[in-house]
């Protein structure tokens, strides 16, 4: 455990250097004042000058989901840019073969980004809500974007061999996110096509005000979790 | 020669990477988007599509490509081959420009755009521009990280003005603000003769800046003076 925790202090370390800490701290908290008061501004605005009716407020429990999913996939992405750094530097299989190990590379590097990035969701959500949130609602979105989020580092060091191909995966993998939008705008059954997407679930229980969508959406994220891991291990190698 | 065979390598470089891959892919779900948005919405949509992703590709690539190239211990050979700075700048924009024509003309052409001349201008001027900015910060760090947050500034800087002039909610004077003219451009509006001065000022400005900065990392390679 101290050679885990020795490792993600060296990371920290590494992506204080780049200013990238700050910039992690920042984040959350910039995106999160945008949503909450830039959303509702918007809309009133465009109410005032329109006329026309509300057409942002219908959709506040998808802005809850973003901005759930913001916060662990910029922890998550910051981590997989420097496992990916130390691939390019074959430092990975020197730390591997270090008493950390590999699974407790992997921890160090996935493990504990998404736990903290968990940690801040749960504290910032309540603060920077759109809709109204019960705690189980807030521990819901925060547990299931946390893991959306290892899912999307765990895609980029998985498919790509190097940075330039984890800049082309991360673009992709992003994309996951928006899966929150399908119960929105597509009529169900043609919207569970999209159920392999975890994001899909999180924005049905914001639409429906149900959390027994947290069984599939973590179902969904054990999935893509077993499917990626083995990739992984070969990837630390 | 030399040129066309760094140009056509640079090419190879980014089809074996995935690049080509990567845009057909996002060409499809961007057609997806914009044949699902009402008509009224489409021009505008595929204006913002195209002027944040294929043009601005280059921002957002070239710090993983130059510090591959960095880690793979390709710039040293540069630095020794008779190649240029200028050649290595005008393979990476006319390459990357090269996806962001091909992407943006069939966005274009799905979204029903009214000038498909001035778009591919807008898209290639915006390209340019991206290009030689993302060069310029590569040049200078030392991981992806530091890269990422070096661009941020770009991107609010080119994307917020240019949104706003879209939708017509930024001040007059802006409409000589490069970016702004590019976005005029890709939107099919007509444009300001003197933004565009403005525009080819700034791209000659960059090209100089790039050069220099390319030169300066070649010959700083591996921490010692050559």
């Amino acid at each position: 455990m101290k050679a885990i925790r020795l490792s993600f202090f060296h990371m920290l370390k590494l992506v204080r250097q780049d200013r990238m800490l700050l910039a992690a701290g920042l984040a959350p908290l910039l995106a999160g004042t945008a949503i909450h008061f830039g959303v509702p501004f918007a809309e009133k605005i465009r109410i005032r000058f329109t006329g026309l009716p509300a057409i942002l407020s219908p959709y506040y429990g998808l802005f809850d989901v973003f901005f759930s999913s913001i916060t662990p996939a910029m922890f998550c992405f910051i981590a997989a840019m420097v496992m990916l750094e130390e691939r390019d530097d074959h430092i990975d299989r020197y730390l591997s073969v270090t008493g950390l190990g590999r699974n407790g590379y992997i921890v160090s590097r996935i493990g504990f980004p998404a736990l903290a990035a968990f940690g801040v969701t749960a504290m910032l959500l309540p603060v920077f809500h759109l809709t109204p949130l019960s705690v189980g609602a807030i521990l819901f979105l925060s547990l299931t974007g946390s893991l959306q989020g290892v899912i999307l580092s765990l895609l980029i060091v998985t498919i790509s061999s190097n940075k330039l191909e984890g800049m082309a995966v991360t673009k992709l993998a992003s994309l996951m996110m928006l899966g929150a939008v399908i119960p929105y705008f597509v009529p169900a059954p043609f919207s569970f096509v999209c159920s392999f997407l975890p994001s899909f679930w999180m924005g049905k229980a914001m639409m429906e005000g149900t959390l027994l969508y947290l069984l599939p959406s973590l179902a969904a994220e054990g999935g893509w979790i077993a499917v990626l891991w083995n990739p992984l291990c070969k990837a630390c190698r | 020669m030399r040129f066309r065979h760094l140009l056509l390598w640079d090419m190879r470089f980014q089809a074996r990477y995935g690049f080509y891959l990567l845009y057909g892919f996002l060409t499809a779900l961007y057609l997806l988007l914009l044949v699902s948005l009402p008509q009224s919405w489409k021009k505008n949509a595929a204006a913002i599509l195209i002027f944040s992703d294929p043009a601005a590709m280059g921002l957002f690539f070239m710090g993983a490509i130059v510090l591959l190239e960095k880690s793979q211990r390709v710039t040293s050979f540069f630095a020794v081959s008779p190649l240029s700075a200028l050649e290595y700048v005008c393979a990476k924009v006319l390459s990357l420009s090269a996806i962001g024509l091909l992407v943006a003309a069939v966005l274009a052409a799905a979204a029903g755009c009214p000038s498909l001349p001035s778009m591919l201008v807008g898209t290639f001027l915006s390209s340019v521009f991206f290009t030689l900015t993302g060069i310029l910060i590569a040049t200078k760090i030392t991981s992806l990280n530091q890269f990422l947050l070096a661009t941020v500034p770009v991107e609010i800087l080119a994307f917020v003005p240019a949104i706003l002039h879209l939708f017509g909610i930024a001040p007059a004077f802006l409409r000589f603000f490069p970016p702004n003219v590019c976005m005029d451009l890709i939107a099919g509006r007509g444009f300001s003769v003197i933004g565009l001065v403005f525009t080819a000022a700034l791209i000659l400005l960059l090209f100089v800046a790039a050069c220099r900065c390319v030169m300066k990392m070649w010959i700083s390679a591996g921490g010692v003076k050559l």
